[in-house]
């Protein structure tokens, strides 16, 4: 581990409020310029299961999950076994606990150093109502150097609806904490820059969506994906919008359809499982030309999977897994700030292009919080509108773009009737062979003709090694490109952005000259590599570090399999 | 300040021909469609006929107005977003019993208690024409000239307007395709009123259903108002024969979504976006 | 007959105001069917259909000259008042079928032609107002002329084998 990051894992069941401290300690971060992530972890339970708050300050915005921890605060011990997988201890590691219970016996063994801290009894010794969460905040916040006032402030802000009494605790807690003195010298990151934003990348992607547009939303709770969708029910009110909560996904992606029929640019969300029931409608969107944009925050699959965990294997039913021939777009965020680029533009794609547009977010980005800087912003673009046609509107007219104007309900004299069968130039019906080919060339060109510029994809760095990856898997590859090139094995990283359709020449440009290619995804069946392989003939030897969840991915364990293929 | 539109029934229609076997009763809906567009004096620019898959749902084509012609069972859904988003339209739902019940059951039921302001013409005519025949939800039991039910479904049928007032929809009518001006009296009222209507047409299928002539024998016609009181209604539909026709209930209930200024505030989109900064 | 005032409550306007509908619907109807059997290749049927509509449009014709300078009231479709539930010369809809024949064909709209005299006889016998008795009467005698020489047609046609409405090719499924 870099000495550049602190990973801080705290660790609590039955209420203890873990998640609230972890939060309330990164966002005092933020405000004096850190920079930092938080992921959480939990049990089953809905409530009062164990919990984990898992932080990395970092000094850069490059997010990846820390595989070891330099800190384990443990409120309590109940079944911290559940965590094993991801709380990595070693003997550089401290470990704050309550010393009331047992120490397990797998922490033991990595033999970190251990202190003792009678939190429950300090807590409630300071004030009736204390709570230890907020102790451990204060000896945190101090350990950071943070100033126990921000943090008194944060937790007041917090529990603003809340009696008195508990902001009073809060406080005493806080303050009690902070005055505890721990002869621990942790290496503190330095801070970057005040003034940045403190967002998860579900929010995010409400937010892009809604600065792209986005007036109408149709929404089916999912996990990881509820959280986007009630983000942006309290900003679409503002905003003038509506948002309808469906009955099901298949009511989802049609009210968001027909929405977006009467033209007011309209989303959804959701995971694989409602986007494999919205796949058939999906594609009706796409033969009639109505835009509609799916943001799909991926989770642990196939079938029911683990909900609560992230993973990259829905690439192939975004690509493919809608009937017949339906060409669309398919784009992921490469990180949690970029959510707001991704999908602002995902929108005006969809938009200017009359089609559908899937977003692959996941559960890693989705739901982990973290400081960024403000975010990058898709340029906005001016949305064509319908120009009144001499004679007969024709809805699907052949143009050189493929794309042609859209009519909405409303304009005059432009009336049509969109079809999800094939259909000819004016929108009837149609069976004819040279209808269908023309309709389904068109569909398909105006798309493949269409530049996209340079967002396709993020490329960095040089060497005769080529990592290419797509969405969140970014950070980590970007990682462990760092670790390759400081062990003399420099790389380019290439993460895509677009991923239908394929940019394929700027792709093949952008591993000329490299060696060898590595796929690397976070899914059991390099999905992304065979996509790949499919399209393009690659001259060098390409390789695959395919790797599902639940567990991130880990940069050493990328680095290191890199290493392996190019010395056997 | 608009002229009173004054088109008549035949200038709603589109150029585009039925492909619907002669003798089919869509033929009246399709009248009477028109028949209550050009009573109300819609302005064809701000109405959207909205349809899942099935003969019925053929229909929006046939009318000079917009329309959409959604996939099977999921009409519903696209004429209520569409709705909620654009509130100044007028929109109708189309679609057959196989659409509306089988398939697109859920969405009907949740249609029901929504109570988005729209119309929903459901033609019932006991069979899924489209597909050669087959029974639908409310096919009789004893039905037997499908293939895939030789025996004929053996499952009692659904009785559409039980569950539509179940499912809470405000204002249920129902017509019958040999009395095409009734119904179009009924579109009319179904359009004016402020909520979910959900009007069902008994509407023969002369191709798989011939026996279905024999319905004109026992329409009736309800002669006293609509019952307003669930209760009744309840008992009503639960015991008919299904074959009366007219206005048989409505209830008052605020339509959803409630009205709601929404002149966007200008500067909620920076709001939002400041929200973030710590 | 004389003509009639401005006032649309009169008898005679409300009486033109539905034999306007009447003929206006029989045309629109006869058109329908026309196209439905047209597109079902029941040409000699789509044909006669095709007649039917001219003749109404021209009854149409007729009824409007009568009726210049009259205000007639305006109705909604479902509020003329008919004895059945559609305007007499009205075809049902469902009485077609596909494969029915020209004599089918001609039979109903021979019952057309006796509902429509029907229509007008019962109207010309329900009022005291001259000018209108006097218009239904010559309207159901047209009625009685058309019935007339749709019987001619029918007894003119040559000897019709048996007529199948069944066919051997199964329905054909379009979506």
């Amino acid at each position: 581990m870099s000495k550049r990051h602190l990973s801080i894992a705290i660790t609590g069941a039955g209420g203890a409020g873990v998640i609230s401290c972890g939060e309330l300690l990164l966002q005092a971060w933020a405000r004096q310029g850190g920079r930092g992530l938080l992921r959480k972890a939990y049990g089953p339970q809905i409530r009062g299961g164990e919990s984990a708050a898992l932080l990395k300050l970092t000094d850069d915005e490059c997010y990846t999950a820390a595989s070891h921890y330099d800190l384990v605060v443990a409120l309590d011990w109940d079944n911290f076994a559940r965590f094993e997988d991801e709380i990595r201890l070693g003997p550089h590691s401290r470990v704050l606990c309550d010393g009331s219970e047992e120490i397990p016996a797998s922490v033991l063994a990595a033999q970190p150093g251990i202190v003792e801290l009678p939190f429950a009894e300090l807590a409630s010794a300071c004030h009736p109502e204390g709570r230890v969460n907020m102790l451990v905040l204060g000896v945190l916040g101090r350990l950071l150097g943070l100033p126990s006032v921000g943090l008194v402030e944060l937790a007041a802000r917090k529990l603003a609806g809340k009696p008195q009494a508990y902001r009073d605790a809060a406080a005493a807690c806080i303050e009690q904490g902070a005055a505890r003195q721990l002869d621990w010298k942790l290496q503190v990151p330095p801070t970057v820059a005040t003034g940045a934003c403190y967002m998860s990348g579900n929010q995010a992607a409400g937010l892009g969506a809604l600065e792209a547009g986005i007036r109408f939303v149709a929404a089916y709770p999912i996990t990881p994906a509820s959280d986007v969708l009630e983000w942006m029910a309290g900003g679409l009110e503002q905003v003038g919008g509506q948002l309808l909560q469906a009955e099901d996904e298949l009511a989802a992606i049609n009210m968001t359809i027909g929405a977006a029929f009467g033209g007011v640019p309209a989303f959804t969300a959701t995971s694989g499982p409602g986007l494999a029931l919205m796949t058939e409608s999906i594609g009706l969107a796409v033969a009639s030309e109505t835009p509609v944009t799916i943001l799909n925050v991926m989770r642990g699959g196939p079938s029911t999977g683990i909900p609560t965990k992230s993973e990259q294997s829905d690439l192939n039913i975004a690509l493919h897994g809608l009937h017949g021939d339906a060409p669309h777009l398919v784009l992921a965020p490469l990180d949690i700030a970029d959510c707001v680029f991704t999908t602002g533009w995902a929108v005006q794609l969809a938009q200017q292009l009359q089609t559908a547009a899937i977003v692959l977010s996941d559960q890693f980005i989705g739901q982990s919080t973290a400081i960024v800087s403000e975010p990058r912003r898709c340029p906005s673009s001016a949305a064509a509108t319908a120009v009144p046609t001499e004679g007969d509107y024709l809805r699907y007219k052949l143009t050189s773009s493929g794309v042609s104007t859209l009519a909405s309900p409303g304009d005059a004299g432009q009336r049509f009737t969109a079809d999800g069968l094939e259909h000819n130039e004016k929108g009837t019906p149609s069976a004819r062979q040279s209808d269908h080919q023309r309709q389904l060339a068109k569909r398909q060109d105006k798309l493949s003709a269409f530049g996209f510029g340079d967002d396709w994809a993020q490329i960095s760095g040089s060497g005769a090694i080529a990592l290419v990856c797509f969405g969140s898997s970014s950070a980590a590859v970007t990682e462990a490109a760092d670790l390759l090139a400081e062990r003399g094995s420099p790389a380019r990283v290439i993460s895509l952005r677009l991923l239908a359709p394929l940019q394929t020449d700027a792709l093949r440009a952008a591993v000329e000259g490299c060696s060898t290619v590595v796929v690397v995804e976070q899914n059991h069946s390099a999905q992304l590599l065979h996509y790949l392989k499919g399209y393009l003939d690659f001259p060098q030897a390409v390789h695959s570090y395919a790797m599902a969840g639940p567990v991130p991915l880990a940069p050493e364990a990328i680095a290191q399999a890199v290493t392996e293929v190019i010395n056997p | 300040m608009t002229e009173a539109i004054k088109l008549k029934a035949k200038d709603y229609k589109s150029e585009v021909k039925p492909i619907w076997c002669p003798g089919c009763g869509h033929f009246s809906v399709l009248n009477a469609i028109t028949k209550a567009m050009a009573g109300l004096g819609i302005d064809k620019d701000n109405t959207v006929l909205v349809s899942g898959i099935g003969c019925s749902s053929r229909l929006p084509a046939y009318v000079d107005s917009y329309g959409f012609h959604g996939v099977h069972g999921r009409g519903l859904a696209i004429a209520q977003g569409l709705k909620v988003a654009r509130p100044d339209l007028t929109v109708l739902a189309l679609g057959g019993d196989g659409d509306g019940f089988s398939i697109g059951g859920n969405h009907f039921i949740h249609a029901c208690r929504r109570n988005v302001n729209i119309t929903y013409i459901a033609m019932d005519n006991e069979v899924y024409g489209m597909t050669k025949g087959q029974a639908s939800p409310t096919t009789p039991m004893d039905w037997d000239h499908s293939k895939l039910t030789p025996h004929g479904p053996g499952v009692r049928p659904f009785k559409p307007a039980a569950l539509a007032l179940a499912s809470g929809a405000p204002w249920i009518a129902r017509g019958y395709s040999g009395n095409p001006n009734q119904i179009a009296k009924l579109i009319a009222q179904a359009v004016a009123h402020p909520g979910f209507s959900f009007l069902h047409v008994m509407s023969q299928c002369i191709t798989f259903c011939p026996e279905q002539t024999d319905w004109k024998a026992i329409v009736t016609e309800r002669e006293e108002p609509a019952l307003t009181s669930a209760d009744e209604a309840a008992k009503l539909f639960l015991h008919e024969d299904g074959f009366q026709t007219g206005l048989l209930y409505r209830e008052q209930r605020a339509s959803w979504p409630p009205e709601r200024d929404r002149a966007a505030d200008q500067n909620a989109l920076a709001g939002l976006a400041a929200s973030f900064r710590v | 007959m004389s003509m009639d005032d401005k006032d649309p409550n009169t008898e005679l306007a409300n009486f033109l105001a539905h034999s306007l509908e009447l003929e206006s619907e029989a045309q629109q109807r006869y058109g329908e069917l026309a196209e439905s059997m047209a597109s079902h290749r029941n040409q000699p049927v789509a044909d006669f259909f095709r007649r039917m509509a001219t003749e109404a449009e021209h009854h149409q014709q007729e009824v409007s000259e009568l009726a210049a300078g009259m205000t007639l009231p305006s109705l909604k479709a479902w509020e003329f008042e008919w004895p059945e539930a559609e305007a007499p010369e009205t075809s049902s809809y469902e009485a077609l079928h596909y494969r029915m024949s020209l004599v089918e064909a001609m039979q109903l709209a021979l019952a057309n032609e006796r509902a429509a005299e029907q229509y007008y006889r019962g109207f010309a016998t329900a009022t005291d107002d001259v000018p209108t008795i006097a218009a239904a009467t010559r309207f159901a005698d047209e009625e009685r002329g058309h019935a007339a020489e749709l019987e001619r047609l029918i007894a003119a046609l040559p000897e019709q084998g048996t007529h199948h409405r069944e066919e051997d090719d199964e329905p054909h499924m379009p979506e």
